[in-house]
């Protein structure tokens, strides 16, 4: 569905490019990974906490099947209607039927990245609805046709000035500075009478509380509560992985979602939404629909990719990686970016297309440190790897390169003459102890130098030292 | 096969022992809640008001301590008053606050698409994080919570909860309402580079009138 129209590598040298991407992005990452560090320390229950979340998802996981039907039980029971789908087409099939048959005209949205996971945005300009961002990052990417570049801040791609503009073309009146404040305030004029006016509310969910039935969502706006309460109809688009057993279990993963997200503490709005209206009550819509989605899901359950199923989009992994930081979500090319997206992008695109994602990291195991529910995420993207060179997915360049490294590595005497010829030749394109250019490596050598090696292996190096002791005694 | 048939047939396939019983299922859900003291952080007040005062008031929610409901008018009053709006208010429609003497402010049931302030009732209030419990019902609309600029929360000291798993026993085995709406300070947003902005689609202001203690 989303796959990639150009190569990732393209991508990710035309981002690195960027000057102004490079600013945006470190503001954003750089103040999330200090703000998650002061409230992980002041919090020093946090790697029980931890655990324990982790227990806690595991423990749904596990017992999926079990708590899907307690969920749909509860849900139906308190005068939601519940669906299945299998992939996004089904899901995006549901949601277009619903807004049909309920004659909807305009529809907001809370942000929900499983949404753009099925392409929702699409499928309903497709059918003629009108669609409204509501999440003020999202309706900033709705004004520029792009596509979310970060799970918690989709449009931390984008500088003020450049909102500024959308802004002034968009809003009526158009905002009077550029300053975030007088920005926010034009949004919030600007989207007023869209809440109120919209015939269905679509959100995601944080959690599905299977023991109530209700979904719960997270937001700092109050978008989410003005999407949902208004319209006729609230439809919730959720992923199945997305369950816990009680409403105090949610809250336990809550406080590692908050924390590992924005370095908060709690959001500002934490609303259970559980059934449409009751009778006699002030506001609510009359339907509530509920589309629990797959779209790979249980295929990860039977495979090696089975602990991705414990994260709760937190969007720390992407904030402290070192490959994220520098090319930006878009590079990516699928809707989840950084760590996560490069596990995660090939389960929903397919490996074929997605094959760069999970060589696009360096290993240094950062993302698996701060994972709230400790996914194994470097351990991940090695199985991707290994995967890919399974199904002989790898370029021929690289089968061929690793293909005469793992013959001389079988043959010891082949590897050290190779070594020695190596580290000798390497010298000669060395000038003051670093190699500023290299023949066939010119990719890596036009960012950064490599040092000048010394001239004899460490073999050799190694037996020249046995031999002065031997000489010694 | 129905997708729901096709999902819950995976999720089977993919399991290799049979699914325990319920119960033991729910036992060991139940472990995982077990000494929640490990896992949840410390009050830094022993006093219960002043954790959720100093909770509240470091997200931008500001205080007025009242002896009774009876002061509750006067507070609005002076509330408004310092903030140069007008005196005019959207009343949650619940008895306790209906019976108050308004004399002086102009209040109405109906909330405004631009309403400037309104008046709501807290059920609870949670130390842990500062935040005010509300739920939709008859006489509880929750755009009230959401349209205005300024969000006026009445709370009672009594009702004061330590933890958010106080609040979920509270709420297990009862009634669910539609919405139950955990409120943390007032609305904002670091959308735009990461900087902080207040009010970005619900309230601005959050002012908490704490009753009794």
């Amino acid at each position: 569905m989303n796959a990639p129209q150009q190569g990732f590598k393209e991508r990710a040298d035309a981002e690195l490019k960027n000057a102004v991407l490079k600013i945006a992005i470190d503001r954003t990452t750089g103040n999330a990974e200090r703000k998650r560090a002061v409230a992980v320390a002041a919090f020093p229950e946090f790697q029980a906490a931890r655990a324990r979340g982790r227990a806690i998802k595991d423990h749904v996981i596990a017992h999926l099947d079990h708590y899907l039907e307690m969920f749909e039980r509860n849900a139906t029971a308190a005068g939601a209607t519940v669906h299945w789908a299998s992939d996004d087409a089904e899901a995006r099939a549901i949601i277009t039927r619903i807004c049909l048959e309920a004659d909807a005209k305009l529809v907001t949205r809370a942000k929900s990245m499983l949404g753009e996971e099925i392409g929702l945005p699409h499928a309903l300009a497709d059918a003629g609805i009108e669609r409204v961002e509501t999440d003020l990052a999202e309706h900033i990417i709705q004004l520029a046709g792009e596509r979310p570049s970060h799970i918690v801040w989709p449009a931390m791609h984008r500088t003020r000035e450049q909102v500024a503009i959308l802004f002034k073309e968009a809003h009526h009146p158009p905002p009077a500075a550029d300053d975030p404040a007088t920005m926010v305030q034009s949004a919030r004029r600007e989207l007023r009478a869209r809440f109120l006016g919209a015939d269905i509310g679509i959100s995601g969910a944080n959690f599905l509380v299977a023991d109530t039935g209700a979904t719960c969502t997270v937001t700092n706006e109050g978008n989410a509560e003005l999407t949902t309460t208004p319209p006729r109809i609230h439809i919730v688009t959720a992923g199945i992985e997305k369950l816990v057993p009680s409403t105090a279990h949610a809250f336990a993963l809550l406080r590692l979602l908050v924390r590992s997200a924005t370095g908060g503490e709690m959001t500002q709005y934490t609303t259970l939404h559980c059934g449409p209206k009751r009778p006699g009550d002030a506001d609510g819509p009359e339907e509530m629909h509920i589309v629990l989605v797959d779209n790979g899901r249980t295929r990860m359950l039977a495979d090696e990719f089975r602990p991705m199923l414990r994260c709760i989009r937190c969007g720390a992994c992407m904030n402290h990686c070192v490959v994220y930081r520098q090319i930006g979500g878009h590079a990516y090319g699928g809707t989840y970016p950084g760590p996560m997206g490069a596990v995660l992008t090939p389960v929903l695109d397919g490996l074929a297309q997605s094959r760069d994602l999970p060589h696009a990291c360096t290993m240094n195991g950062r993302c698996a440190e701060v994972c709230p529910v400790e996914i194994p995420l470097p351990t991940l993207l090695r199985a991707w790897r290994t995967r890919s060179w399974r199904e002989r997915l790898e370029p021929r360049s690289v089968r061929a390169a690793l293909g005469l490294w793992a013959m001389a590595a079988r043959r010891p005497g082949l590897y050290r003459l190779g070594s020695r010829i190596g580290v000798r030749a390497l010298r000669l394109f060395g000038r003051r102890g670093w190699i500023a250019s290299l023949p066939l490596a010119g990719g890596w050598t036009a960012y950064r130098d490599l040092p000048r090696p010394l001239g004899r292996t460490f073999m050799e190096q190694y037996r020249a030292e046995q031999a002065r002791k031997e000489g010694r005694r | 096969m129905t997708a729901r048939d096709r999902i819950l047939a995976a999720i089977r396939a993919a399991r290799p022992a049979p699914l325990p019983p319920a119960e033991a299922i729910a036992a060991e859900a139940a472990a995982l809640l077990d000494a929640p003291e490990s896992v949840r952080p410390r009050p830094v007040e022993a006093v219960l008001a002043a954790e959720f005062v100093r909770k509240a008031s470091a997200l931008g929610t500001s205080f007025d301590h009242l002896p009774d409901r009876a002061a509750i008018p006067l507070a609005v009053n002076r509330y408004l008053d310092t903030h140069g709006l007008p005196p005019a208010l959207a009343l949650q429609p619940a008895p306790a606050l209906a019976a108050l003497d308004w004399t002086g402010i102009d209040t109405h049931d109906a909330v405004a698409p631009d309403q400037t302030a309104a008046l709501g009732l807290a059920l609870w209030g949670i130390a842990e994080t500062g935040s005010l419990v509300i739920h939709s019902g008859a006489d509880a609309p929750i755009l009230l919570s959401f349209l205005p600029l300024h969000h006026i929360v009445v709370l009672e000291e009594r009702s004061l909860l330590p933890h958010l798993e106080d609040y979920a026993a509270r709420m297990a085995g009862q009634p669910q309402p539609r919405n139950a709406i955990l409120i943390t300070g007032p609305s904002g947003t670091t959308d735009i580079e990461g900087s902080y902005v207040r009010g970005a689609h619900g309230p601005g202001f959050l002012h908490v009138l704490m009753i009794g203690g």
